[in-house]
């Protein structure tokens, strides 16, 4: 009896053992123990001990996920993607250092701050029509149209006007299916931003903003929501951010820019509207609410277009208190820089759009004016500042 | 067991001792039955002061107004109380005769060997996660609906006014059939539980009197379990107002009152799930909290209804549910 007990825990000593060592050997080629390789993250060293926390933006969270992982080794920033609004939300209410967002503040988040808020855009992003046509592989939309569609006014995937813009295109007899975000979403912002400037009337009946009131269709969760669901839904259009169509290999349609060509987007006409757009950038204080560079000028350039930005407070002290080390103010300072210079580099793989340089100039700037207890923040990136 | 014990060498040592035990093993668990009644109220207090913002706005203009408007920060609970009560009217409609016919299938009709097999797949049924059922929701039954389910009842009902509408799968009408599959196993399991605690006597009376099965089913048996079938689908009805991933998935998101079961829509629940994280402002965080609170009302008095019944019964029946 006895002995048959021990037995017992010989097998399930024998059968833990196999699985450890089954589990640790796959571990092992799935490349879990190789330690975070050391990118090369510029001149930058952050200083130790001053571990910082971002929230905010699900649009910028897989660069934001690179950048944390590769400045300082992965152990200095730690950024929760909890949306643009709930970003706001946390460094209004200081529990952490600095917000994302897709969306400018408006006045009244301006007014809600406990101090002077600085605007930081970080990347930029391109936002496309995406749809799922059966046959139809490559489709033209124009402003217009587009504010038809959402507007409930063209409701059927073969008529005139969308048929105007793809002569030689086998539109279907079939109702459209019209697709949302139903969370609060800078990609909604960006996206009911063009249709705002692209019609009055839906500027003055709907207008812009992280979640509005959409006049026909169906809302679904996240980026990765709508883009699954055009993807696996016949005869439905909805939007998401360029990088979750190419990500996710749905189907999107060009646009038409101001110069009257129709572009596919990609991460090369992004930057270069972003560059032709050229906009006067508000200081890093001021009034970020109406900055826009949808519909670029150039030729090639693609018209939905959008700055992601950055939050936080330029009198760090004064804001904190005593809940923010000198250290934690150099690490925020230092990673700010990092993130603007060095850190653009990570931008074109997870087809993001670098800045362009004359708004990292005005970055770099703004990150120099930030101070704590009264003088400005020293940083490790040797910045031009 | 209650045969004495040995007298002990030393009687009042022990007894001391498990008097102290007693005395601290009373504690412990008082407290944690406080514990639990603290957070109770510690919830509804903070649902109670993080409303307040919404209250003060509103007043009972938030009970009754039909408009959700973000932008113009006017909010009104009307869209999602009736998305909420349409979603779940549709899945008891549909999972009660399933539920309820399962029940009594298995308890009367079956053969034996089938009665604890089929019994247990049916409550397999609960303990698929809700968001796989939100996933075949939308990827498998929603374009079901689409194709095939919605246009057909459109052309026969169409003339009701309430299939009206483009035919999209994401609606408050899939939204309901999947929350129909999901009470089934509550109402089953229970139901099941109480037409077996139907004493043998009532059966054989009616058989002896010359009933059919079908009389005797209908006469005799369901009729003794009638309230304890209703408890059932009242704790069916309180998870499917509480539901929140599946529906968010299937219902489609819209903020606004529904005009027919086509109409895309939103419960308080999927209101919650969607909009709270990420609300423009105070005031909207504040009327989200509130919906919360009116939804838990909801469900405390459904609750409270179908806990006050299935006690009747089971009294009434003497308890006799193995």
């Amino acid at each position: 009896m006895k002995r048959q007990q021990s037995k017992a825990w010989m097998y399930v000593l024998v059968a833990v053992v196999v699985v450890v060592v089954i589990i640790v050997a796959a571990g092992y080629y799935a490349g879990w123990f190789k330690g975070s390789t050391t990118n090369s993250s510029g001149t930058c060293a952050p200083p130790s001990g001053g571990a910082i926390k971002g929230a905010g933006s699900t649009l910028v969270y897989p660069l934001m996920f690179q950048w944390e992982s590769v400045y300082g080794g992965g152990t200095a920033v730690n950024y929760a993607s909890v949306g643009s609004s709930a970003g706001i939300t946390d460094i209004t209410q200081k529990t952490v250092q600095f917000g994302a967002s897709d969306a400018p503040l408006n006045h009244a988040q301006i007014a809600a701050a406990p101090g002077k808020v600085l605007t930081i855009p970080e990347s930029a992003g391109g936002v496309v029509p995406i749809y799922n046509v059966a046959g139809v592989p490559t489709l033209n939309f124009n402003g217009s149209v587009l504010v038809q569609i959402y507007q409930g006014t063209i409701n059927n995937w073969n008529s005139t006007p969308l048929q105007t813009l793809n002569p030689g295109v086998n539109l279907p007899n079939a109702a459209i299916s019209v697709v949302y975000r139903a969370d609060g979403s800078g990609t909604t912002f960006i996206w009911t931003s063009y249709l705002s400037l692209e019609s009055s009337a839906w500027a003055s009946s709907v207008g812009k903003g992280t979640m509005v009131m959409f006049p026909v269709g169906s809302g679904q969760a996240k980026n990765a929501g709508v883009a699954g669901y055009v993807q696996k839904t016949p005869d439905t259009i909805g939007y998401v951010d360029l990088n979750y169509a190419l990500n996710g290999g749905v189907a999107f349609g060009k646009v038409l820019n101001p110069a009257g060509h129709y572009v596919l987007a990609s991460v090369n006409n992004t930057a270069s509207a972003l560059k032709d757009a050229n906009p006067t950038l508000p200081a890093g204080s001021g009034d970020w609410y109406n900055v826009s560079v949808l519909n670029a000028p150039g030729a090639g350039d693609y018209p939905i277009t959008s700055l992601t930005y950055v939050f936080v407070y330029q009198d760090l002290s004064g804001v904190f208190g005593s809940s923010l080390t000198q250290t934690q103010a150099e690490t925020l300072v230092d990673f700010l820089y990092w993130m603007v210079t060095t850190g653009q580099s990570y931008s074109a793989q997870l087809y993001y759009v670098p800045l362009p340089a004359s708004i990292v100039g005005a970055d770099e700037t703004t990150i120099g004016s930030m101070t704590f207890g009264g003088s400005a923040v020293p940083n490790s990136c040797g910045s031009s500042v | 067991m209650d045969r004495p014990t040995p007298s002990s060498p030393t009687p009042r040592g022990p007894r001391r001792s498990r008097h102290w035990g007693d005395l601290i093993f009373a504690g412990l668990v008082g407290l944690g039955g406080a514990g639990v009644l603290v957070l109770v109220f510690a919830i509804l207090g903070v649902l109670l002061y993080q409303s307040g913002l919404s209250f003060r706005a509103f007043g009972w203009q938030f009970v009754i107004g039909t408009q959700w408007d973000v932008r113009d920060n006017i909010y009104g609970v009307v869209p999602f109380v009736s998305g909420t009560l349409i979603t779940s009217a549709i899945a008891l409609v549909i999972g009660f005769p399933l539920a309820v016919g399962s029940a009594i299938f298995l308890t009367t009709q079956a053969p034996r060997w089938m009665r604890g097999p089929v019994g247990t797949v049916i409550e397999l049924l609960a303990a698929i996660p809700s968001v796989v059922y939100g996933f075949w929701g939308l990827y498998v039954l929603g374009p079901y609906m689409r194709t095939n389910v919605e246009p057909a009842l459109h052309r026969y009902l169409g003339w009701t006014g309430a299939f009206n509408g483009p035919a999209t799968g994401t609606d408050i009408l899939t939204a309901g059939v999947i929350l129909a599959v999901m009470v089934i196993p509550t109402i089953s399991a229970i139901s099941r539980e109480t037409l077996a605690a139907v004493p043998i006597s009532q059966r054989e009376a009616a058989l002896s009197l010359g009933a059919t099965n079908w009389e005797t089913t209908r006469v005799a048996i369901v009729p003794y379990a009638r309230s304890g079938i209703f408890g059932a689908t009242i704790l069916g009805l309180g998870r499917a107002l509480g539901e929140t991933m599946a529906v968010t998935m299937t219902i489609g998101n819209r903020d606004a009152v529904p005009t027919s079961f086509f109409s895309q829509g939103q419960t308080i629940a999927s209101l919650i799930a969607n909009e709270l994280t990420n609300s423009n402002g105070p005031l909207q965080y504040s009327a989200i909290i509130e919906a919360g609170l009116i939804l838990l009302f909801i469900s405390l008095l459904v609750n409270v209804l179908a806990r006050l019944l299935l006690w009747r019964v089971l009294r009434v029946t003497g308890g006799s549910t193995e």
